[in-house]
């Protein structure tokens, strides 16, 4: 697996943070990924749902925005000191607790998946719509979300490495 | 055209998301079994640099250099299914050790892992869309439920 470069938390998350802000003063949008998901859908369903509303024209900034972030990830690990390492490893913890076969991880991974994309649609957003822009601009909603993503997380995680750990 | 201009964005989005760990699935696991508070530390400060500065745009009522218009920070609406999502969404968070964002910048790295992910958040979204398709269908009008 490819080793990164990792920032202390504080320095990461003030960097994330003061990103979330140059782009609402450039662009005047707010920081958010999940719905963009959706721009994908567009173009493999004739349904009305992904063709109105932020769906519209599915070839707009949020598209664009996700097609950078993997170029994002790119240019981490070039100027990371180690090699690239392409590999479906997913951390020391994760693969104790997973499956070793390729098709029930990949599965497993998959359903976590549905999860987040089902879960984030019913919310209105992920961790970067809510808890970074939405939690930044103090709108009640987005504090509830972060702290639901947060629940979600721990009974998971803590059910997931008591039962398989 | 003005939305290329977020090809780059996403770059700088993603880069700065991998330098603050949360392509890093360990620090998932760590910090929902409480012994590694990393990405509590990335929220807490980007919301926290994120409240300050956007609090002085809004005295400020700074205009957006591309749009020319005050900037709305209103925000996402509530919704009925806000809690029961965002648990849902919790849950998948701690499964997959991913959220939307991350999960691509983890392919960019190549965790490949992540390729399943994505594809399961695909799936998620386009069921959840067809299922708001089918009251879109019943309440025959309504535009507005595409929002947020």
């Amino acid at each position: 697996m490819t080793e990164v470069i990792v920032w202390s938390g504080w320095a990461g998350g003030l960097a994330v943070g003061i990103y979330m802000l140059f782009q609402f003063i450039v662009s005047g949008k707010a920081l958010g990924v999940s719905t963009g998901y959706g721009n994908f859908c567009s173009y493999v369903t004739k349904a009305r749902y992904f063709h109105v509303g932020d769906y519209v024209d599915p070839n707009n900034w949020r598209l664009w925005f996700l097609i950078g972030l993997p170029l994002g990830g790119l240019l981490a690990a070039l100027t990371s000191p180690g090699e690239i390492v392409a590999s479906f490893s997913v951390g020391e913890l994760y693969d104790s607790v997973f499956p070793a076969a390729l098709w029930a991880k990949g599965l497993v991974l998959t359903v976590g998946g549905i999860m987040i994309g089902y879960g984030a649609r019913m919310a209105g957003g992920c961790p970067s719509g809510h808890s970074i822009a939405g939690m930044s601009m103090l709108n009640p909603p987005s504090f509830i979300a972060s702290v639901g993503f947060f629940a979600g997380g721990i009974i998971m995680v803590q059910v997931l490495f008591r039962v398989f750990g | 055209m003005k939305k290329y201009i977020f090809l780059i964005f996403g770059v700088i989005f993603g880069f700065l998301l991998s330098r603050a760990g949360a392509t890093t699935y360990d620090f998932y696991a760590q910090l929902f079994l409480f012994q590694d508070l990393q990405l509590m530390k990335v929220i807490a400060a980007a919301a926290g640099v994120g409240m300050v500065g956007i609090a002085i745009m809004k005295k400020l009522k700074t205009r957006s250099l591309m749009e020319n218009s005050t900037i709305d920070f209103s925000g996402k609406p509530n919704k009925p299914e806000l809690i029961p999502g965002a648990l849902i969404m919790g849950m998948g968070w701690g499964l997959a050790g991913a959220c939307p964002g991350t999960a691509l910048v983890m392919l960019g790295e190549g965790k490949l892992g992540a390729l399943f992910t994505i594809f399961g958040v695909l799936v998620g979204t386009l069921i959840h869309g067809l299922k708001q398709n089918r009251q879109l269908l019943r309440e025959g009008t309504a535009t507005d439920l595409a929002g947020e």
